[in-house]
């Protein structure tokens, strides 16, 4: 892989292909004609994918706190797989992709060593305008078709998929501590904090990375927990989300139409 | 955790980031707009709990006392059963017995509780009307005796309305086109509210006889193969029933809206279980009288 660019030369073969107005995408139907109504055309599937060797790193067994180097492995593997997802979009001239999936893989021949991979459908506003995010590059968004459509019609544009992580190691309990507490249900404090405070930590760096695109806010944000292969005691908490913009607009939402279905 | 702010240190930090997190589906937040509501921030209160099952009706308390441990002591619902066939044997289960785990329901709103006081904190500091789309969760963390409760949701800002009062935030688990919906109905939410009921189960040989499916053995009840078992039909209708009861105490006036129930047993032992009842619900009261919906157009699916 060369220093401007991380692709590999089969994909620049293939992207190449869909320059010329072929175009694959793994949109259903439906949201094929969503994106469709509103202004966009598929590109083509786009792809980024990083193998990361995430290592370990010393935790003390009685001690909850953050594992900055995992953090760090686990947010830049999947950071360098979507910026390989948003080159390939921008080889494609792309303003956007939707439909990103981040999916992390574990395969028996490399031990610590994970797969990210990012997904999604590039697309293009036909309209001739520009929506590529404050950074110049094409916007990413986990949005479905039906999802891209809706935020449009809110006066939102999205800006990109953010994400903040943040690897804990949970304290194991002293038998002490354990014996204790025996017989009783009660609140541990330092395992709120600890806990509480990840979570915290893993949803301000998304929102720091929203803050970079100039967003105004992020919508659809999950907060996911993983142990990985790390045993239960270690976790990472993942907050992924679609940072979007307000556009200066003014949108009046209609009344959403009441039916009922006759089907059965 | 204690102190003016139970909340952590990187909580303020985020909130101050400027940008809104927003937890709602965009459908969800479409509506949200729509009904002129802005959302302000994602929102969540946790609390960790050491979570024993033993000490007060621990099952090695079994056979030192029949009726006095446990329920009797704790107060609430309590059902014993007695054994009709007048045998006297270590391993013949004489006496039965239901009753509420008090101590655990406790234990659980002091959980759910601080959680949801921690969500409400954080919704204030944000400057929000409200809290929508919650969702609560509870579970084991790691492989401890430590349970965990989180709640998060959405704090939005009614456009328009002056700044809150000094009161909480009302929150709702709904979101979207339901919340839109009951607010057209003339009703606003105030609170989540959720409770549970914790039934132990002490099977007396009838009970355990029938469970193991030795009809024969269960004498006094024999005739027909198939017969409710009704030590632990009682366990699930007081479980149900306390549930509700412990819901009802939290509405005064008000109605709750949008109920959900779901019941779990979990077997401690041979012949010992625990029977629970989560009730889940938004408690609402009525602003403005109903507004009539426009009437419904008929569709058909193609597909």
């Amino acid at each position: 892989m060369t220093s401007h660019s991380d692709l590999p030369k089969d994909a620049d073969h293939r992207l190449e292909e869909l320059t010329h107005g072929f175009f694959t995408s793994d949109l259903s139907v439906n949201e094929f004609l969503l994106v469709k109504e509103t202004g966009f055309h598929p590109l083509g599937f786009v792809m980024g994918s990083s193998i990361y060797h995430t290592g370990i790193q010393g935790r003390r067994w009685s001690k909850s706190q953050e594992l900055s180097k995992l953090t760090e492995a686990m947010y830049n593997a999947r950071e360098l797989a979507m910026t390989r997802m948003e080159e390939e979009a921008d080889e494609l001239g792309a303003d956007g992709v939707v439909g990103v999936r981040l999916d992390v893989n574990y395969y028996e021949w490399g031990s610590d060593a994970a797969e990210f991979i990012a997904l999604g459908t590039a697309v293009k506003a036909e309209d001739g305008n520009s929506y590529r995010n404050k950074l110049g590059k094409p916007f990413t968004s986990d949005l479905s078709g039906q999802d891209f459509w809706t935020i449009m019609q809110t006066g939102y544009v999205p800006q990109g998929l953010v994400m903040g992580t943040c690897v804990y190691h949970i304290a194991h309990r002293g038998l002490g501590q354990t014996l204790g507490s025996v017989g009783q249900n009660v609140e541990l404090p330092n395992f709120t904090q600890a806990l509480y405070e990840a979570r915290e930590l893993a949803m301000t760096r998304m929102q720091d990375e929203g803050n970079l695109l100039g967003a105004t806010g992020i919508v659809g944000v999950r907060l996911e927990e993983k142990s990985h292969q790390w045993g239960s005691h270690t976790i990472e908490f993942l907050s992924i989300g679609t940072a979007v913009t307000k556009t200066g607009d003014d949108v009046t939402l209609p009344r959403p139409t009441v039916i009922i279905s006759l089907d059965n | 955790m204690s102190g003016p702010s139970d909340v952590p240190e990187a909580a303020p930090r985020r909130r101050e980031s400027g940008s809104f997190s927003s937890g709602l589906t965009v459908p969800d937040f479409a509506a949200c707009l729509q009904m002129g509501l802005r959302p302000v921030g994602l929102v969540q209160g946790f609390c960790a709990m050491q979570w024993g099952w033993y000490g007060a009706g621990s099952p090695y308390m079994r056979g030192v006392s029949p009726y006095a441990s446990a329920g009797g002591s704790q107060g609430g619902y309590s059902q014993s059963w007695r054994c009709p066939h007048g045998m006297v044997s270590p391993d013949h289960r004489a006496w039965g017995q239901n009753y509420e785990q008090t101590w655990v329901e406790a234990a659980w709103l002091q959980g759910f509780g601080s959680a949801y006081g921690r969500l409400i904190e954080e919704a204030k500091e944000v400057g929000a009307h409200g809290v929508i789309g919650v969702v609560d969760t509870s579970h084991n963390l790691a492989d401890m005796n430590v349970a965990e409760f989180h709640i998060l949701g959405t704090a939005v800002v009614v456009e328009g309305a002056p700044p809150p009062p000094h009161g909480d935030p009302w929150s709702t688990y709904l979101a979207g086109q339901r919340l839109a919906k009951l607010i057209e109905a003339g009703f606003m939410p105030i609170s989540v509210i959720a409770a549970i009921a914790s039934v132990r189960v002490w099977a007396y040989c009838v009970t355990e006889y029938l469970m193991e499916g030795r009809v024969g053995y269960a004498w006094g009840q024999m005739g027909s193969s198939t017969q409710e078992i009704e030590q632990i039909s009682e366990g699930h209708l007081a479980a149900r029933s306390l549930a509700r009861e412990h819901a009802r105490a939290q509405l005064g006036s008000d109605t709750l809206h949008g109920i959900s129930i779901s019941a779990t047993e979990r077997e401690v032992g041979a012949g010992d279980q625990v029977l629970e009842c989560m009730l889940r619900g938004t408690r609402v009261r009525r602003f403005k009288d109903f507004d009539p919906m426009p009437p419904p157009r008929p569709t058909v699916r193609l597909s």
